[in-house]
């Protein structure tokens, strides 16, 4: 008896199965999509101009609006970079949404935000609830929410642009990164204190978080050192959160280091630099772009650090309109934003004109399924952001190659983020020698 | 321990309906003997019940979407460590802030068994339950010495030694930087559960992983339902209810103690190994820290949702507070949540997706603790007893 | 990405002077912990739980003295004080709306009920200020004082003061005020303070918010200094659960020397663990205060300053 109603349950679920597939379930469904594909590919090619006739609706895609996922913390402590990010990915759609009538100019952009709250295992399944319905990830952010998804992106063959700029992501195909790696910034940093910097034979340091970001910052500097045949003295590391500097500080004082990399997150950026400003410890500080926040200009510690801190970040002064990307970005964000100024948000908007770049080139070959996106993307020979961010050369995963470029800006609390360009995209030798593997 | 008013005596004897149909003959659910007052299943109706859920078990996949499969194979992951964790608190009385250590060990059990050593489905679970029950014969002891909140606070060290040997055990755990799990053998025999094929028809991950996730829970649930009806469990509940006059009329204290621990261990690092399929990928600060307190602060309110002392219970309460947070974050979109839930930037709302579930996360608690501390195993007992004595109050 | 980034070769050797710093940085952090404990105390003095919304309390003094002094343009220290009474405000709230209901259960039914208030409380304050880094515009800035060839912050100062502050208030309110002495009686045995006439009732309540008071204070000597308030200040309360449990929960005595043994520990640790046992891993100093924690109690199962729970059959 058992067994005759297993049997019978089992064949239950199969009909039902087959009656529900949806979204490349059932292998037959499969083979459908794919020709579909193919055929609008071709169509799409010979048409050409203007869309190129009617697309196939595919997952994410229902026959006029694009959908794009968001994979983002709304909530809890890492809202404070996934809300303006967001609001920047949002603003750049809005835009084309609006002025240009949508992707080739008749496909609205609707962008499907989930609160991640920074949990790898909400992150998974918000990724497992959306991935059918989205045609590609605008922004998936942080490295342990990327290296929890990466995997699975692979499999499925979905796309995404992650928010984080680790080196890992250069050369995973089901990934779309915008900037330079954090390595690109250390080596940066090294090489214009010791040159243009007016450091040269400086005790070089660091003060490093202890976790993959400061690993990766530090990776920059000893090849950097390597390259410029410079020795390096201590690497002091902390955890993040770390409730007294003290003697991280006495450790970089007491090997009389005159330049320190730090690479951290803007909380303990306070605390860090605030420690070293009461003992009177004033070596030249150079940061990453995320240990910094506006509000730190506006911080007790200000004069500090308009004296001794320096910040390895990208693109021009905020609000050069000598800049044409920026100049588009103010415009954009003033119409379209109520977001105050913010480095994440123009990183937010720079993922945002990748992803358009690609669905645009997808629209063209008249293939948005999640194998349309992946050969649209490889076709890019290179993504340009105006001015924003160095080019990234682009291309199948082996020939992908991140701008080497960085600016060094220096504190100044008038302006809008706190900062001021110092030098502009400069590109050393050394950035340019490093290679990003596997 | 946990309040005296558990319902440690579930069995037949305190079924409510004393009533006769017949003149002469004892009502199906009186117990004449203890051999039938311990049996898994006391009445016709149970029988029935337990039929009723392996249909559902069944038929699920064919009828939910894979992301409510998906929801509810977490789910099932969860009850597991949960029902270990009854065992412990419920059953025991021994409060424990480690939990998330446990399930640690599990996902990297399986991350590096299944992938690095590629061993099979079977074995690195074996090996994941092995190390889980291992790590709970040496916390156990702790428990012999300290008592209550000291304990509990003493194994929120745990946790914070934990996630500083997972993020810096590198050939392991990967460091930092996390350790894959995808990859890893899914197979038993001819069936894999990365994407099952029965009968000619081809399954979905998210299919086969529930049938597998929830088959493990059925399998908890009955070590767990026969450790509580027999002898350790009468014991193990002495030790809650006062362990000085357990250690008088004859308990060994330290062998209940440290065995709770070990079993509760087990079926977390189980739970922590399905956890880990289920993910593709561990990282370290999921199971480390204070996010690693609150994952085992999790733990603990799903036995108080669910209710303290029960196996039942503790699968009510998993499936409640993970299935309702995705439940609120799938369809933050509808009539009731929309004015309050921010979905999007620039959307109307007061809160965020993620701040909503917390907060109502906090209030179930706190509702539960105030309104119903036995949580929804006494509301179903409640109901149930309503049923079977109607047209009677009582 | 292999290989730890800390170079112990080039480290500078430990002198006399960085012994001296870390020293008295580990006594102002251990000041921090000992405010938190503090808070945890009062309410394990008279009811027998551990507060774990002591966390939530931290984090509301602290984001109130914010809106007060800078949203509202108010004194720094009017704000504070402020912000200390609202902090009694909501101690006394939530034990009169939820706590007083479970009186007589399980400390493990009470612990998770403070649990339940952490999480809301936790999210309705990121609702309302935001996730954003902000700076909590206290006087004390980056000032320090010298003296004796030592630099110490303002702001340390200040820390270790209210808590030396908040220890003889305690010491004195016990000692000598009707209610702290109804509050000694209550937590001795409560069936007899009942009996002599003592009212339990605003023994639990007075002590709630003296909790949520001391907790606002924690809070903003926790949150002052440079865009240091967000909302994982609260954390820092996990640290003090060593802090506190070290002493023995009863005593506010235990609490500041738990404070301290685990403020010093943690930073002895900083400094030394790079040098000299580079193999447990960097920011070990995170973990080093539980194990100090461990053996201590695996010595004195009550903490140092605890008194032995009689048990009866």
């Amino acid at each position: 008896m058992t067994k005759g109603w297993l049997r019978t349950i089992a064949v239950g679920a199969g009909l039902t199965l087959v009656a529900g597939a949806c979204g490349g379930r059932d292998a037959d469904d499969e083979a459908a999509t794919d020709d579909g594909g193919d055929t609008a590919t071709t169509a799409g090619g010979e048409g050409g101009g203007e869309g190129g006739g009617e697309l196939e609706p595919v997952a994410g895609f229902d026959g006029t609006t694009i959908r794009l996922g968001a994979l983002t913390p709304t909530s809890g402590r890492v809202a404070v970079i996934g809300n303006p990010l967001t609001a920047g990915n949002q603003a750049y759609f809005d835009y084309v949404n609006e002025e240009l009538g949508g992707i080739a100019g008749q496909y609205p952009i609707e962008l499907v935000v989930r609160d991640t709250a920074y949990a790898e295992p909400t992150a998974v399944q918000e990724y497992n609830a959306t991935k059918d319905d989205v045609v590609m990830y605008a922004q998936i952010l942080g490295t342990p929410i990327v290296n929890a998804l990466v995997g699975q992106l692979t499999t499925d063959g979905v796309v995404a642009a992650p928010a984080s700029l680790d080196s890992f992501w250069v050369r995973e195909q089901s990934l779309l990164p915008v900037g330079g790696p954090y390595q690109i910034q250390a080596i940066n940093a090294l090489d214009y204190w010791v040159t243009d910097g007016g450091g040269e034979g400086d005790v070089i340091c660091s003060l490093i978080q202890d976790d993959p970001y400061g690993e990766a910052g530090q990776e920059g500097l000893d090849f950097a050192a390597e390259e410029l045949d410079i020795e390096l003295g201590p690497a002091v590391t902390f955890p993040t959160g770390n409730p007294d500097f003290t003697t991280q500080i006495s450790q970089l004082e007491g090997a009389g280091c005159e330049m320190v990399l730090l690479v951290s997150t803007p909380a303990d950026t306070g605390a860090a630099l605030g420690k070293a400003a009461e003992v009177g410890f004033a070596p030249q500080w150079i940061g990453q772009s995320p240990s910094w926040i506006g509000l730190l200009a506006l911080s007790p510690l200000a004069p500090y650090l308009e004296e001794n801190f320096l910040l390895a970040s990208e693109g021009p002064d905020y609000g050069d309109e000598s800049v044409p990307g920026m100049a588009e970005l103010i415009r954009i964000q003033e119409t379209y934003s109520e977001q105050p100024p913010d480095t994440y948000f123009n990183f937010g908007y720079l993922q945002a004109v990748a992803v358009t770049q690609v669905l645009e080139a997808a629209v063209a070959n008249g293939d948005l399924s999640h194998e349309g996106i992946i050969e649209a993307m490889n076709g890019i020979e290179v993504f340009e952001y105006d001015g924003l961010s160095g080019d990234y050369e682009w291309g199948p995963p082996e020939d992908r190659n991140p701008p080497r470029t960085s600016t060094i800006f220096r504190v100044n609390p008038a302006a809008p983020t706190g900062l001021e360009a110092v030098e502009v995209d400069i590109e050393s030798d050394a950035a340019l020698a490093f290679e990003f593997e596997e | 321990m946990a309040s005296t008013t558990v319902p440690s005596r579930q069995h037949g004897s305190s079924a409510p309906s004393r009533r006769r149909r017949q003149a002469g003959r004892p009502h199906r659910n009186l117990a004449l003997d203890h051999a039938r007052d311990l049996r898994i299943l006391r009445s016709p109706l149970a029988k029935a019940g337990a039929v009723l859920l392996a249909l559902v078990y069944l038929a699920a996949p064919a009828n939910l979407t894979d992301v409510t499969l998906f929801a509810l194979a977490y789910a099932g992951v969860y009850a597991i460590g949960a029902i270990g964790l009854n065992l412990l608190i419920g059953f025991t009385g021994q409060v424990s802030l480690g939990h998330a250590t446990f399930f640690g060990v599990g996902a990297y059990s399986a991350a590096y068994f299944g992938v690095q050593r590629e061993l099979p489905l079977l074995a690195y679970l074996a090996i994941a339950t092995g190390l889980g029950l291992l790590l709970g014969l040496v916390i156990g002891p702790f428990a012999l010495r300290l008592r209550g909140q000291y304990l509990a606070v003493v194994t929120i060290g745990l946790v914070f030694l934990g996630g500083h040997i997972f993020s810096n055990w590198e050939s392991v755990t990967g460091g930092g930087s996390g350790a894959p799990v995808a990859g890893a053998d899914l197979s038993v025999g001819p069936l894999d559960f990365g994407e099952l094929e029965l009968g000619g028809q081809i399954y979905t991950r998210e299919q086969s992983l529930f049938w597998l996730v929830w088959a493990l829970v059925a399998l908890t649930a009955l070590v767990a339902k026969n450790i509580t009806r027999t002898r350790p469990g009468r014991a193990m509940q002495a030790v809650r209810d006062r362990d000085l006059s357990a250690e008088v009329i004859g308990v060994q204290l330290a062998r209940y103690k440290v065995g709770a621990f070990a079993v509760a261990g087990a079926m977390a690092a189980l739970a922590g190994a399905l956890y880990g399929i289920l993910q593709g990928f561990v990282n370290a600060d999921e199971f480390g820290g204070s996010v690693g307190l609150f994952l085992s602060i999790t733990f603990v309110a799903m036995i108080i949702v669910g209710g303290v002392g029960t196996v039942f219970g503790s699968i009510l309460g998993a499936v409640l507070v993970e299935y309702g947070d995705t439940f609120i974050r799938e369809n933050n979109d509808l009539a009731l949540l929309d004015p309050i839930i921010i979905a999007s930037a620039g959307d109307s709302g007061v809160v965020s997706s993620g701040e909503f579930n917390g907060i109502v996360f906090g209030l179930l608690i706190v509702g539960f603790l105030l309104v119903e501390p036995r949580g929804l195993a006494a509301l179903w007992l409640r109901l149930k007893a309503y049923f079977t004595s109607w047209p009677f109050s009582y | 990405m292999t290989g730890r980034a800390v170079n112990t070769a080039t480290l500078a050797a430990i002198d006399g002077n960085d012994v001296l710093e870390t020293f008295v940085s580990g006594i102002a952090v251990g000041c921090k912990y000992a405010l938190v404990a503090l808070g945890f105390v009062i309410i394990f003095k008279a009811t027998g739980v551990i507060n774990f919304a002591q966390a939530s309390f931290v984090l509301v003094g602290a984001y109130l003295t914010y809106n007060v002094s800078q949203t509202w343009g108010a004194n720094f220290y009017v704000a504070l004080l402020a912000a200390m009474a609202a902090g009694f405000v909501l101690g006394v709230v939530l034990e009169e709306l939820l706590l007083r209901r479970l009186i007589g259960e399980a400390p493990f039914t009470m612990i998770m009920l403070t649990i339940g208030i952490l999480y809301v409380i936790d999210n309705v304050v990121t609702a309302v200020w935001g996730p954003d880094n902000l700076n909590l515009g206290d006087p004390w800035g980056i000032r320090t004082v010298e003296g004796g060839g030592l630099t110490v912050a303002v702001r340390d100062l200040w820390t270790m003061g209210l808590t030396a502050a908040v220890l003889a208030a305690f010491f004195l309110f016990f000692r000598y005020s009707k209610l702290g002495l109804a509050m000694r009686a209550t937590a001795l045995d409560q069936e007899v303070a009942l009996a002599q006439g003592i009212s339990a009732r605003s023994v639990f309540m007075v002590s709630w918010g003296i909790a949520g008071a001391v907790a606002a204070l924690a809070g903003a000597t926790l949150a002052a200094g440079n865009v240091a308030l967000q909302p994982g200040v609260g954390l820092i309360a996990l640290i003090a659960f060593p802090a506190m449990i070290l002493g023995g929960l009863e005593s506010p005595l235990g609490a500041v020397v738990g404070g301290l043994i685990i403020g010093l520990v943690q930073q002895f640790t900083s400094l030394l663990a790079p040098e000299y046992f580079d193999w447990v891993g960097p920011s070990f100093e995170q973990v080093s205060p539980y194990l100090v924690m461990v053996v201590i109690l695996l010595v004195r199962p009550y903490g140092l300053f605890g008194t032995k729970e009689v048990r009866r059959v």
